[in-house]
């Protein structure tokens, strides 16, 4: 029987196959190649009408900023959006692959996406590899049950709040939204608080940086705005650019060529015999 | 005739060179609703019979035009649970190629995966060909495109297409009708013409269904309140 007329369920979960290839490698001296990561301050919040996100834009590779601008904020569905901490490809596969079969579900439901249908199929992805898809996420939208936000953790376990905030500025920005949070905030009131939480963050935590990203999700209506607040712009020392006014004088010049010139001489002779 | 002895198995050639369970899956669509399609010059539009067995049978959850992707719609003829099949597996299909290219998938490939599709199961032991003809409609950077894809797994391109019971009138009446320069709207007038053609009974918007893309590139099914305008301004 052909493959296609058989749908065999997708084999999850960490393969352990090289585990013991790696132990040895690293027990010989090999050093580990580093990942990217977003450092970060991630958070979300309810409001009066739906769901705000908000994020900053740094990503870094261990002590460098790789990235002054990424976007930490991805599309899910058309009503559910989802902020990524950890390391980037983790987050971005991750985000990417729910989002796919959100899609497909929509197509064969004929129903919006739920945010709770996001919610476990990251969650159940991220348990099968035990951690070791390190994405921590907030995952915020509005759907036919009203708003909702999780956070969700590399190991797979989800929480479900009215506040959260996730990666390395986490706790700049919960101790933002700790002091002034209250239910029932206008889109406003929720737009400023997220900045400022993010913002916390950008300037206390090393890992996060540069600019602010905010995404307001209500019922039937989503605004992603990006780069909403650039608080870090870049100062460049010359708007004009530099010029040179002395020309750089020639002394010698040698040309060395990389490849040696053979000259090949034909000499008309007999031919080679057989 | 000695193509009877070589019509049970879908594996085996007749020898006059037929695969004959493929021709008995053409006449299940012969003898399915009518439904056709037409490419106008800025978009295409799709429209079937939707003849329910019964009075009884609620119409709203019947719905026969399907979208594979926000910008390719498809209507069959032939056999209703063979065609649910085929679209979850070209909505699938398109969804895998979104994600491994990030492109919207051009409206060829998924005519070319789905008529894969369909020529598997004419060569697999065990399995039967499927019962239905698509006729898939889309817009991509190519402009707007009408397929028909055959139980055999042969697709063609068409500017106007009719399958089904009263394919050789419809496919008639469309070949006088049909002009290259054709918009839209004109389109759809066309279309509820041609079934309007071969249709037994009152024609209303209960029974037909038409779905349409224009350069919007969103493949939508027309409302029954659209299409009693539209059945009004063709009166």
């Amino acid at each position: 029987m052909s493959q296609s007329a058989v749908d065999v369920p997708a084999k999850g979960g960490f393969s352990y196959d090289l585990c013991k290839r790696n132990d040895m490698l690293i027990q010989k001296g090999l050093k580990a190649p580093s990942f990217l990561k977003t450092g970060t301050t991630i958070v979300g919040l309810i409001f009066k009408d739906g769901v705000i996100l908000g994020a900053d834009t740094r990503a870094t590779e261990g002590p460098i900023v790789a990235d002054k601008n990424c976007e930490k904020i991805h599309y899910m569905a058309p009503n559910i959006y989802c902020c990524g901490a950890g390391t980037a490809a983790d987050t971005e596969a991750v985000t990417d692959m729910v989002s796919s079969q959100l899609r497909l579900h929509r197509y064969q439901t004929g129903r919006d996406s739920r945010v709770i249908t996001a919610l476990t199929l990251l969650k159940k992805h991220l348990f099968s590899y035990q951690g070791h898809v390190s994405a921590a996420l907030v995952l915020g939208g509005v759907d036919i049950t009203g708003p909702h936000l999780h956070t969700i953790y590399p190991h797979g376990s989800t929480d479900t709040l009215p506040f959260a905030t996730m990666g390395s500025g986490s706790l700049a920005a919960m101790s933002v939204f700790e002091a002034k949070y209250k239910e029932g905030l206008t889109r406003d009131e929720g737009i400023k608080l997220v900045a400022e939480a993010i913002c916390s963050g950008i300037f206390n935590d090393l890992g996060s940086g540069s600019n602010v990203d905010i995404c307001v999700i209500t019922k039937g209506n989503k605004e992603y705005l990006r780069n909403y607040m650039e608080p870090n712009p870049r100062t460049y020392v010359s708007s004009n650019g530099y010029s040179f006014t002395k020309k750089t004088e020639v002394l010698r010049t040698k040309i060395t060529p990389l490849k040696e010139r053979v000259e090949i001489i034909e000499v008309t002779g007999e031919a080679m015999e057989e | 005739m000695g193509d009877s002895q070589y019509s049970f198995s879908l594996t085996t050639f007749s020898p006059s060179g037929k695969l004959v369970q493929i021709e008995h899956a053409l006449t299940a669509v012969g003898s399915g609703q009518t439904s056709l399609g037409i490419k106008a010059s800025n978009g295409v539009v799709i429209a079937t019979e939707k003849k329910l067995p019964s009075i009884l049978v609620d119409e709203a959850s019947v719905q026969k035009i399907q979208h594979l992707t926000p910008n390719i719609g498809v209507v069959y003829s032939g056999m209703g649970p063979d065609f649910r099949v085929l679209v979850r597996k070209s909505r699938k299909q398109a969804e895998q190629y979104n994600r491994l290219y990030k492109e919207p998938i051009p409206v060829t490939q998924l005519v070319r995966e789905t008529a894969t599709v369909m020529q598997e199961f004419t060569q697999s032991g065990g399995v039967r060909p499927f019962g239905v003809s698509l006729l898939v409609a889309g817009y991509d950077d190519k402009g707007p495109q009408l397929y028909q894809v055959d139980p055999s797994g042969s697709y063609f391109s068409w500017k106007a297409s009719a399958m089904g019971k009263n394919v050789s009138n419809a496919k008639t009446f469309l070949e006088k009708r049909y002009t290259e320069d054709m918009e839209l709207d004109d389109a759809i007038h066309t279309a509820i013409l041609t079934l309007k053609e071969g249709f037994e009974g009152e024609i209303s918007s209960k029974n037909i269904e038409i779905g349409k893309i224009g350069a919007d590139k969103i493949f939508r099914v027309l409302t029954p309140a659209e299409i009693d305008d539209y059945l009004a301004e063709v009166e």
